[in-house]
Parts: C-alpha cells; sequence; structure tokens
C-alpha cells in the first residue's frame, strides 16, 4: 500500500534546489529586479516587415553578441503583476539565448515604426497589457513571453516547456511543514512526502521508473525476460 | 336509457389491493430517500441525462394516458353523443387521478419541491413548459371542479362526518348543495376549457423536445412532434377508456359494457388512423426512413411503437370481429395503449442520446419504485373512489 | 346539460371579439441577442494544457480547487465534462498530428458554457432563472429555479450541471462568464485573465471575430477555415479556432439555425394574445349549442360529470 515512492527523489533535488535558491542570489539580481520594474511607453505602430527583411534589417544596424549589455533579465514586470501572478519571475539568460540562437530577428521580430526606435525594442514596449480593445490582435506581455519561450523550446526540442522548467513556484518552505526525526532513513523521507504529494506518488507507480522490469529488447542482451527491476527484485524504499 | 352510476360498494380489502399496498410502501420508502439523499441517491440521471422515466412515464405517460378524459368528454357533451356518456365518468375519475399524480410525479422529480408555485409569478413566455405548467395546472382545476359534482351527488344532503367534525356536516352539506346548482348552469364553460386546455399542452408535451434538435433521434425529431402527440393522445383516448372499463368491470364483475365500447372504437379506426397517415408520412416526407434498419436500440423501438403500437391494432379494429369480442377488442386497445406509452418513453428516454456525454441510462431500481409505488397509489385511490362514490355503471340489480 | 343559446351567444361575441384583435400574422422570429456583447476566443492551437484556467475558474467562482491541480500526468487520461464542481475543463486529444519526429500532437480543448447569442436554455427556463446579460453571459438566478432541468435538455453543448446529491436546495451549475468581474470596466473573466498564453482572448464579440478571420487568413496552413461559434445555433459568444476538425476535440457539429427558433416560433403563432385557444374554444362551443339544441331537458339529470 505505502508503494509509492522512488521517483519522489526528484521531489527532493527540487526541495534541495529550493533551499539554496534562498540562501544564494545572483550578484546582479538587485539590478535586474530595477530594470524589470521599468514600464517604456507603448508603440502603437510596428513595420510589418517578413522575417528575412528583419534579419538584414538588423545585420545593416550591425547588431552583435557584442551589444548584449545585460546577460540575463528578471522577467517581473509590473504589466504582468497587475492581473494575476502564481509564479515566482523568470530569470531568462539573454545573452546566452542570443549566443545559442545567432539569429535576433527570432525574437526581436518586429520594429517600431518610428525611425529613431532601437532595432531591438524590448518585448514590453509593444507587448502590454492583454486585450486591448485599440489592438485585439496584440497579445499581451505574458503571453508574449510564453508564446515565444515554448514554441520555440519545442520547436528545438530543447529547453523547459513546463511550468516549473522556469518559473520557481511559490514554493511554502518546507522546514515548517516537514517534521523528520534526526538522521532520518529513506523510508522516512518518502513517507514525510508521501503525506501531501499523494498524487505524485499514485501516479509514480504507473510510470516505467516503478514498472520497469528488467532488460527490455533494448537493453544488452536484446533479452525480453523479466528477472529484475522495481516491478520485481530490485531494491525500492518500499 | 338512461345511465345510473353507483358506488360498487364491494369489500375493500382484496389481494389486488394488498400488492399495491406492498408497491405503495416501497415507492413512499424511496420516496423518503429521495428528499433526504437528493434524486442522485435514487436515480440514475446524469448531467447529460436530466429526465428519466420520472418525467418520461410519470408525467409525459400520464398526461397522454389521461386523455380519455377530454375525448369523451367532447363526445358525449360537445358532439352530443349522449349514448356515450356511461364511459364519461369513470374516464374523468381516470383523468383527474392521472393528472393529479402527474402533479405529484413532478414534485418528486423538480429538485426545488417546494417552489413549484413560482411560475405562477415568474412568467417565461418563450418557454413550452411553462405554457405546458400553466395548463396542467388550470386544467386540474377544471378537472376538480368537473368532478364535484359527483361528489356531491353522493354525499349532499346526507353529509355524516364522525366525532368533532360532525358541526361541520350542515356547513360543508350547504357549500356541495350551492356548489351543485351553481356548476349545473355553468358546467359547459368548464367541459369546453377542459378540451382546449388538453389540446394545448398535449400539443404543447411534443414541442418540449424540440428544443433538442442534435439530441433526439431524427426517427422523433419533427417539426409535427406537437401534432403527433396531440393526434395520439386523441386517438389513445378510447382505447384507454375501453381498456380500462374491460379492466373495472372484469375486477368488480359488472356487464362488460361492449355495447357502449364497441362503436367507440370505430372513432378510434379514424383517429387512430389520422395519426398513423402523419406518423408514417412524416417518416417518408423527412426521409429519416433510412435509419430503420439500423439495428440500434433506437431504430428497434421505433419499429416496435409503430408496427406494434400502431399499425397491427389499427389493422385489427377494421374487423367487425374483433370489435364485437370483448378480448379482440381489449387486446386491441392494450396494444394502442401499449404504443402511446412506448412512444412517450422513446421520445424523452430511448430517443434522447445526447452525442457528448451520453454513457447510456437505465433507470436505477429505487427510480423504478418510486414509479410503480406512484401508479399503485393512483390504482389504489381509483377503487376506493368507485367504491365509495357514483362513478361506474352500477351492477344489474341497480339497473332497470 | 343546461347551455342556453343565450349563454352561448354572449360568450361566442367576447370570442369573436378576441379573434378579430389577434394580430394579422404571427410576427416572424427574431433575435434577442444583445447589440454589443462579450465574447472569448479560444485558440486551440495556443492551449498548452496548463489548466490554469480551471484553477482561476475556481478560485473566482469559489468551487473546490480542481482534481490534481499541479499534475498533468494522468488527469488527461480521462475525458472529462464540466460538473456542479468545475465550470471549466480541459480535456486533451490526440486527432492524429504529429510532429517533425513522427510524435502524436495533442491538441488541448477548453470545454465551458458558450454563451450562445440566443441561448436556448434561456428560452426553455420555464421561470426565467436563466436570462442574456447586455455583458453577453447567460446568468442563472437561483431564487427563481424550480429544478426542472428543462435547460440541461435543452442546451445542445451539454453545459448545465446539477447538484443531484442536493436533496431540497439543489442549484444548476454552469459557467457565469465572470458576470461580476466584466460588468465592471476593466474586468476579466478568470480564466482569461489567467491563461498563460492568452489561448483565450477576451473583448467585444465583433472585435473578437474580426482577430479570429484575420489569423486564419494569415495562416491558412495552420489553422481550419472556420470560426467555431460564429453561426452555430445562431452564434455564441465563446468562439474557438483550431488546427484539427472541431468535432474531433468534441465540440460537435450543429445547425445555424438559433436552437430556440422552431419552438419559440411554434408557441408564438399559436399561442400569441390566446387566440387559437379563444378561437378553438368558439368553435367547440358552437358544436355544442348546436348538437345539444333543444335536447338539455332529456340530460339534465346528468348535472356535470363530464
Amino acid at each position: 500500500m505505502i508503494k509509492k515512492m522512488g521517483g519522489i527523489v526528484c521531489l527532493m533535488i527540487l526541495w534541495a534546489a529550493v533551499c539554496t535558491a534562498q540562501v544564494w542570489q545572483a550578484p546582479d539580481q538587485e539590478q535586474a529586479k530595477e530594470r524589470a520594474k521599468e514600464v517604456v511607453p507603448f508603440v502603437k505602430e510596428y513595420q510589418d516587415d517578413c522575417r528575412i527583411s528583419r534579419r538584414i534589417c538588423l545585420m545593416d544596424a550591425g547588431v552583435s553578441l557584442d551589444d548584449v549589455k545585460e546577460v540575463y533579465f528578471l522577467l517581473d514586470n509590473p504589466i504582468i503583476k497587475q492581473r494575476e501572478d502564481h509564479y515566482e519571475p523568470v530569470r531568462f539568460a539573454h545573452k546566452r539565448h542570443a549566443a545559442l540562437v545567432n539569429d535576433c530577428s527570432k525574437c526581436h521580430h518586429f520594429r517600431p515604426k518610428d525611425e529613431n526606435a532601437l532595432e531591438t525594442t524590448r518585448c514590453s514596449a509593444c507587448h502590454q497589457d492583454s486585450f486591448n480593445p485599440d489592438h485585439p490582435e496584440r497579445i499581451g506581455l505574458k503571453a508574449a513571453f510564453h508564446q515565444q519561450c515554448m514554441e520555440c523550446h519545442q520547436e528545438e526540442a530543447k529547453g523547459p516547456v513546463d511550468c516549473t522548467g522556469c518559473h520557481l513556484p511559490h514554493v511554502p518552505d518546507h522546514k515548517e511543514l516537514v517534521k523528520l526525526p534526526d538522521k532520518p532513513d529513506p523510508i522516512q523521507v518518502t513517507k514525510a512526502c508521501l503525506e501531501c504529494h499523494d498524487t505524485q506518488g499514485e501516479d509514480m507507480l504507473k510510470t516505467a521508473h516503478w514498472l520497469w522490469r528488467g532488460p527490455s529488447p533494448y537493453t544488452t542482451g536484446h533479452r525480453k525476460d523479466i528477472l529484475h527491476g522495481k516491478g520485481t527484485t530490485a531494491l525500492n524504499n518500499f | 336509457m338512461a345511465h345510473k352510476a353507483g358506488p360498487m360498494n364491494r369489500p375493500l380489502w382484496t389481494p389486488g389491493v394488498l400488492v399495491m399496498l406492498v408497491f405503495m410502501f416501497a415507492g413512499a420508502l424511496a420516496i423518503i430517500a429521495r428528499f433526504t439523499g437528493g434524486i442522485g441517491y435514487v436515480t440514475n440521471l446524469t448531467h447529460a441525462r436530466p429526465w428519466g422515466i420520472w418525467v418520461g412515464i410519470d408525467v409525459a405517460t400520464g398526461v397522454a394516458l389521461a386523455a380519455g378524459g377530454f375525448t369523451t368528454a367532447a363526445l358525449a357533451h360537445i358532439f352530443g353523443r349522449h349514448y356515450y356518456e356511461p364511459v364519461t365518468r369513470p374516464a374523468l375519475l381516470t383523468a383527474v387521478l392521472g393528472y393529479t399524480f402527474v402533479v405529484i410525479g413532478l414534485l418528486v422529480d423538480i429538485g426545488r419541491s417546494w417552489a413549484i408555485w413560482k411560475p405562477m409569478f415568474n412568467w417565461n413566455l418563450n418557454s413550452v413548459l411553462f405554457e405546458v405548467a400553466m395548463c396542467v395546472m388550470i386544467y386540474l382545476t377544471v378537472l376538480y371542479i368537473e368532478f364535484l359534482p359527483i361528489v356531491a351527488e353522493q354525499f349532499k344532503g346526507r353529509m355524516n362526518l364522525p366525532g368533532i367534525l360532525s358541526k361541520l356536516n350542515s356547513l360543508v352539506d350547504t357549500i356541495l348543495q350551492i356548489a351543485d346548482r351553481i356548476l349545473g348552469k355553468v358546467m359547459w364553460i368548464f367541459i369546453i376549457l377542459g378540451v382546449v386546455l388538453s389540446c394545448m399542452h398535449q400539443s404543447s408535451l411534443g414541442s418540449l423536445m424540440l428544443v433538442a434538435p442534435t439530441k433526439l433521434h431524427p426517427l422523433w425529431y419533427t417539426p409535427i412532434l406537437p401534432l403527433l402527440f396531440l393526434t395520439s393522445a386523441i386517438a389513445v383516448g378510447y382505447p384507454m377508456v375501453v381498456f380500462e372499463t374491460t379492466l373495472a368491470t372484469s375486477a368488480f364483475k359488472l356487464d362488460s359494457e361492449m355495447h357502449i365500447l364497441a362503436p367507440l372504437t370505430r372513432f378510434t379506426i379514424y383517429l387512430l388512423g389520422a395519426y398513423m397517415v402523419l406518423k408514417i408520412g412524416d417518416m417518408l416526407v423527412r426521409g429519416t426512413w433510412v435509419y430503420l434498419l439500423e439495428g440500434t436500440t433506437q431504430t428497434n423501438a421505433f419499429i416496435v411503437e409503430v408496427l406494434f403500437g400502431v399499425m397491427l391494432p389499427w389493422a385489427m379494429l377494421l374487423f367487425q370481429r374483433v370489435r364485437q369480442s370483448a378480448k379482440g377488442l381489449f387486446f386491441a386497445a392494450a396494444l394502442i395503449v401499449g404504443g402511446v406509452v412506448l412512444n412517450r418513453i422513446n421520445v424523452f428516454i430511448v430517443g434522447f442520446k445526447p452525442p457528448l456525454s451520453e454513457n447510456g441510462y437505465f433507470p436505477a431500481v429505487s427510480e423504478i419504485l418510486v414509479t410503480l409505488g406512484l401508479i399503485a397509489t393512483l390504482m389504489f385511490i381509483y377503487r376506493v373512489t368507485v367504491t365509495w362514490l357514483p362513478v361506474l355503471q352500477a351492477s344489474k340489480e341497480v339497473r332497470s | 346539460m343546461q347551455i342556453t343559446r343565450r349563454h352561448f351567444f354572449r360568450f361566442m361575441g367576447a370570442a369573436g371579439a378576441s379573434v378579430a384583435v389577434r394580430p394579422a400574422s404571427a410576427h416572424a422570429w427574431q433575435t434577442k441577442a444583445p447589440p454589443d456583447p462579450f465574447g472569448c476566443l479560444v485558440d486551440l492551437t495556443r492551449c498548452v494544457g496548463c489548466r490554469k484556467c480551471e484553477e482561476a475558474c475556481a478560485e473566482v467562482n469559489g468551487l473546490p480547487e480542481p482534481e490534481r491541480v499541479n499534475c498533468q500526468c494522468t488527469i488527461f487520461e480521462k475525458n472529462r465534462r464540466p460538473d456542479e464542481t468545475a465550470f471549466t475543463v480541459i480535456n486533451r486529444y490526440y486527432t492524429g498530428k504529429v510532429d517533425a519526429f513522427d510524435k502524436p500532437v495533442p491538441t488541448y480543448a477548453k470545454v465551458q458554457c458558450m454563451h450562445c447569442q440566443d441561448p436556448v436554455c434561456v428560452s426553455a427556463c420555464i421561470v426565467g432563472a436563466l436570462t442574456k446579460e447586455d455583458t453577453g453571459a447567460v446568468r442563472y438566478d437561483v431564487t427563481k429555479c424550480i429544478g426542472c432541468r428543462y435547460c440541461m435538455v435543452a442546451c445542445p453543448f451539454e453545459i448545465p450541471a446539477y447538484e443531484y446529491f442536493d436533496p431540497v436546495t439543489p442549484r444548476v451549475m454552469k459557467c457565469t462568464f465572470c458576470q461580476e468581474r466584466i460588468k465592471e470596466t476593466g474586468g476579466l473573466p478568470g480564466c482569461a485573465a489567467i491563461c498563460p498564453t492568452e489561448t483565450i482572448t477576451f473583448g467585444r464579440r465583433e472585435t473578437l471575430l474580426a482577430v479570429a478571420k484575420k489569423r486564419l487568413k494569415e495562416n491558412p496552413g495552420i489553422y481550419i477555415q472556420h470560426v467555431y461559434g460564429e453561426k452555430e445555433v445562431g452564434g455564441t459568444a465563446w468562439m474557438y479556432i483550431s488546427s484539427v476538425p472541431f468535432e474531433t476535440v468534441n465540440l460537435p457539429e450543429l445547425p445555424d439555425a438559433p436552437a430556440p427558433k422552431l419552438s419559440e416560433t411554434i408557441q408564438h403563432s399559436l399561442f400569441s394574445y390566446l387566440w387559437f385557444p379563444v378561437l378553438l374554444f368558439g368553435v367547440l362551443g358552437a358544436f355544442m349549442a348546436r348538437c345539444n339544441k333543444g335536447d338539455h331537458k332529456a340530460t339534465s339529470p346528468d348535472k356535470g360529470g363530464a
């Protein structure tokens, strides 16, 4: 009945990550926070260029990796916060993405119509509050982030596409929630996790992590016989 | 020959009545369960299937089978065929009881039974159900008014309440006297009103399903559904009278009344024929006969309904030999009644298939017990009423 | 039967008068949709199945927390419907679409009340407990409801749910379009406000229709060229666009005719000003007078007892 655990190890790692995150802070976090608070004037009209002319534009302007001053941005704009905000802001490694993608037009897909505007205007200049009746086709900032990030991550099969892959959720301090004896054994730890995370425990039972039954056609020897595995003989916490 | 109806004055507690009491008791328990645990506790209803047998049988079928009341009244009183007056009283009693139990069935079925009065003050004139509700409410009142003279006839001048209530004797008697005198003069209004109200809500019961074109099977969903409901109700009126009169006369060992019932069913040939032409014509015009051989529950139910509930009994009635034999007539009448019952069940239950989330429906045991309990109670009250009130044509000794 | 000719003629006069004043012909059915309602456009190509809308909906409407709110692992294994504890649910469908690696791509579809332009539930409701508001919301007023569940019979989207296990005061439960929020300036429905990808676009229905058509036109290879809800059952306030056929994500194929049109036309052409019942009463009265002429003495012992 308590045969639930196993992959809860993942949760423990996550927990560990949360704990460390509270202790460590990036040196330029304060600066990023300040920058995130800025709200720039709304760009009403944009240049409706195609992707190729955008790339030529950006090349003509001579934008290169060296122009990326900020290493990362904290995506924590007040525009998003004034609606619903259930998650911690995302730390977006701008320079890293710029280097990896090597095509600014991928994100900077349009430019303001104003001749004097920057080629690489920030997202929140065009994408602000959702459902602006004057610009119904323009998506809001939150959706712009999600669509841009997730679409690309999916296309490239790289980078997270789930919520907590980018956001740290508002995780309560588990030091207060979990009471464990000194030097707990693995079974005690798993039990404590299952106190609250019982659905995850149930789901775990349906995954290969739990049901794996030894060698398969894809393992060495290509034998199909069931000798070992979590479902049979392999060691479990439970 | 002026007929004379009289109380039966037979022993009430026969074995059959005791069986009814058992069903009444079981039904009462199920109703108690419904009002403590909720509708979901005793029924198999779901969000996709909000109406089950309580609406399909207790209400829709109940209303259809009570049609004997207005059809005989129209024949005997409006069209002046006084020959048929002996059957008007039992038919009226069936209608009174039928509609009373329609209302009781509704009280069990609707979620907020205590709010049943609200339609009187919150009118939605676009709602078919609103019209049905208003008609049923007024018609039930009309039926009670039509029935009052029968009560007056029995108790006028001989009110004899027991014990402390005896003080009320003279008062009740005076009321009965006055009611009887006034009603005698204005009864014609109520008789016509009864027919008009019946035509309105019998047809509108069919309109109820017109709001759900994607849910009701195309074999039944037709714009003329209200017309089919009206014609089938009119067609089932006399067969229902035959059905119940035969049952009552054989239960009380009275004259079989064949001399009235046999000519009565001659009208049924035309009425049922009209319904049959409409029903089959509608199928041909809309081309829904393509579904007939699909072999699903729906199509089979439709075939049974039309073949055995309409065509076979209609063909039977064409033969004078069938009309003249008590057994043949009863069998044909029972088929017609069964056909209309099946039609109502088909329209409200079998043919109703919500396409998105239907998981099938079969009534729960407790759901069936409520329906059976209500039917048993209805029959019990019918029995009690004919025992004490002058409804049925009294037995041979009374007749001259 | 004691019907006298005098009685009868007096009545027939009244009946004739009422027939005369009835409108020349039953007027044609007209839509009762509000002039400029709000709506929502659901773009199924954008939905990632995070179910935040379910969570927000429950919070806004005081419903229990959705099943497995933080865990998407197994919830999609069963096809769910909105019920008395959830006004909206997301379902996952594998429609045969595959990605570049031949992996099946899921399509997520949100289900909630469509807030029809001419809602058949509003037409059906016996007491008018359901109303179409100017905002576009189909509102339920529990104080009028009697629990007949005819709205549930009528709804082509099978949306209204019922509190079957409440014995005395059950309610019909369905999406409210967050009526109380959207009637304030700038107010958003809970689900639209939280949606991270703007799958749900909130705005005036006319605007949304234009947005939808623009998206279809600009991405012809991606979308099915149809705005679901533009015309279905006379139009709905909630509309869908999708890259997979709508019937594969349980959005049923429906006729364009407004669902209440047929029954309302029949009702009003027969019963407006009660002209038909009154006429029928008159005709039957005429028969009664004719057929019973002179023989009321013969039947006088039979008082009433129809």
